[in-house]
């Protein structure tokens, strides 16, 4: 097994139990699984059986009960707060269920965020993210306040925010829930295109669209918190 | 320094973007930092001002009590005096009360001798419409301006008013500048001939004596051989009385600056309920933050310059407030009440005499504590899992 590909997402007995007042859910358990590097997975489940926490997990965005988490064979389970926000600004891009965008803020405002601490974006970000929105046809949103663009819009701006950090593994909560065909079959062909470029995809998802496309190379499932199958 | 940059612009667009709470916070610190700063500046303006017309006190004033009242002072307690070694002078002078029923006050009536009226240039200086009275003219006066006003007369005009059986004729010849007015809003100059008529004290008679020490430092020395001498006499000792003046200002502005702390402390409060009021949607814009890869400290550094930035404006205009209230509007109100003064007193013409260290010393006092408590909830939040705060976790 020499030349078996390298791993960008590994994960062992990965298990998240929340503690709800005295009511304990357990939202993953023991999940073990291996992303190899530049491939294109996703995830499907309904609703509530842990897609959104698995992702926060890989993020560093959350700390897992039990289990760990390597991304490029490191091992972040245990890094401090100032490392796992190190991680998350350079290894791990992720576009929310959500959006997680800053209201008050514009398109553009928002799309540069990431960088402020780092000092505001250099002119090529900037380029890249002009062409970023002309090709999800947003151009003409970049100076509006987000709080007033549709779920399929403020959606654009979370993907074109997460893919301006270039970040060699792309997490995608539900990416596609609230757009239209034509800016999946988009979405769909940039994701091919960063893979070929050795990036990894994993997309957590319910939309058939997304699952059957032959371009996907892994396919997962959960239920109740455990992978199925 | 690009870093920074960036975050403070970042925190000026969050003020911006939170003005309903900037602009409640912004003036609650305007309105604490006001207080302060109009007491602040208001007990330093006059602490100055009695500085000032202190110089002009002799070393010791010799007064004589009897049965506990103020008596007049004969001759042979001014020749016992000069005989004191140090005494470099004694000047008998002769002042009092004179009430008034109309005004149901006093005039105080104060006699100088001619041989020590002022000079051009100082009659200058005190008197401003008007001029001086003159040595051999026991009518004219000198009286303070809103006195004056108060009573519908001005510059030329006379007055009589009842002396025992009889009455005295005035002439208002000057009036005194307003600086001065501190000093003499009810007062009424005359020369001592003048003032003897008026008072009816006779002459060879003072009412207290004014001495002159060679070393004014040695003034408790010699304070003490006079009260050997002359036991019924009372001393005032100039520079007791202005450590007196001191007292009684840091301890007035002192009980104002206690009844302001209640202010400081429901301004805290009301900070901290707004601070910490950290809604839903900011906790979210932390989380976001967090998720986008911002460390805890520069979520911190962003709240540290939007909060500085708002509190320093604050105190800014409270200090410009202030600064208008005391010294061109007159603080009214706040002079009454560090004053103990009747209305009858003139606006106080004060000259600004604040030091930069205690300017400095205020606004920490009011920003720094802002300041510190608008960074724990801040702190609180972003230690949180940013996944957390996304989902509206506290
Ligand atoms: N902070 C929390 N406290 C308690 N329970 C939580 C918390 N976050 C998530 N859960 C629970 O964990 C389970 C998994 O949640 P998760 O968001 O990961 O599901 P999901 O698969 O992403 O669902 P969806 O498809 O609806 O987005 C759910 O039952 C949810 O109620
Ligand atoms: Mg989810």
């Amino acid at each position: 097994m020499n030349d078996a590909p390298p791993i960008a997402i590994r994960t062992v007995g990965l298990t998240k139990r929340y503690a709800n007042g005295r009511q304990e859910k357990i939202a993953l358990r023991d999940v073990t699984l291996s992303v190899p590097t530049a491939g294109f997975w996703v995830v499907s489940g309904p609703s509530g059986s842990g897609k959104t926490t698995l992702l926060g997990l890989l993020a560093g965005m959350i700390a897992p009960t039990a289990g760990e988490v390597h991304l490029n064979g490191r091992l972040i389970t245990h890094l401090r707060d100032h490392h796992r926000a190190l991680v998350r600004r350079n290894e791990v891009g992720m576009v929310f269920q959500e959006f997680a965008l800053v209201t008050g803020l514009t398109v553009a405002e928002n799309l540069f965020l990431p960088l402020v601490p780092t000092g505001g974006p250099p002119a090529a970000t900037r380029a890249k993210a002009a062409a970023l929105l002309e090709r999800f046809g947003v151009t003409a949103l970049a100076q509006t306040r987000v709080e007033r663009l549709s779920a399929g819009e403020r959606q654009r701006v979370g993907i074109i925010r997460a893919l301006l950090g270039e970040p060699p593994i792309l997490l995608l909560d539900e990416p596609t829930a609230s757009l239209d065909s034509t800016n999946v079959e988009r979405l769909v062909d940039l994701l091919a295109s960063l893979r070929a470029e050795g990036r990894t995809l994993l997309a957590t998802t319910h939309d058939q669209r997304l699952v059957n496309d032959p371009r996907v190379d892994g396919r997962l499932r959960l239920v109740d918190g455990a992978l199925a199958g | 320094m690009k870093r920074h940059l960036a975050l403070i612009r970042f925190a000026l667009g969050s003020s911006r973007r939170r003005a309903g709470r900037t602009v409640s916070l912004g003036v609650a610190l305007a309105l604490v930092t006001f207080g302060f700063a109009a007491v602040l500046f208001l007990t330093e303006a006059l602490r100055r001002e009695f500085h000032l017309g202190a110089q002009g006190l002799p070393d010791l004033t010799v007064q004589r009590l009897v049965a506990g009242r103020p008596a007049l002072i004969g001759e042979d307690w001014t020749q016992a005096i000069a005989g004191i070694a140090g005494v470099t002078r004694v000047e008998p002078r002769v002042w009092g009360y004179y009430f008034v029923p109309a005004l149901a006050g006093n005039f105080t009536v104060v006699g100088v001798e001619a041989d020590s009226l002022p000079d051009a240039a100082e009659r200058e200086l005190v008197v401003g419409e008007g001029r001086f009275f003159a040595a051999d003219a026991p009518d004219e006066v000198v009286m303070g301006e809103a006195l004056a006003d108060y009573l519908g007369l001005s510059v030329g005009d006379a007055i009589e008013l009842p002396v025992g059986r009889g009455r005295k004729r005035l002439e208002i010849v000057g009036l005194f500048r307003a600086s001065v007015a501190l000093w003499t809003a009810d007062v009424l100059l005359m020369s001592t001939a003048g003032a003897r008529a008026f008072l009816q004290v006779p002459t060879g008679s003072a009412t207290d004596v004014a001495v002159r020490l060679s070393t004014p430092d040695e003034a408790t020395v010699a304070a003490r051989k006079i009260a050997d001498l002359l036991p019924d006499a009372r001393i005032l000792d100039r520079q007791l009385m202005n450590r007196g003046y001191d007292l009684t200002f840091d301890t007035r502005g002192g009980i104002l600056g206690a009844m302001l702390l209640p202010a400081l402390v429901a301004f805290l409060v009301l900070a901290w309920d707004r601070l910490t009021g950290v809604g839903p949607g900011e906790r979210r814009e932390i989380g976001a933050l967090k998720a986008m890869g911002w460390q805890t400290s520069d979520v911190l550094l962003a709240r540290l310059w939007e909060n500085l930035v708002l509190s320093f404006q604050g105190a800014l205009v409270g200090l410009i407030a202030a600064y208008l209230y005391v010294f061109h509007a007159h603080a009214p109100g706040l002079a009454d009440v560090l004053l103990g003064w009747s209305s009858l007193y003139p606006a106080l013409q004060l000259a600004p005499a604040v030091t930069g260290g205690q300017l400095l010393a205020l606004t920490c006092l009011v920003v720094l504590p802002f300041v510190a408590l608008s960074l724990v909830p801040a702190w609180r939040a972003a230690t949180l899992d940013p996944l957390g705060l996304l989902r509206g976790a506290t």
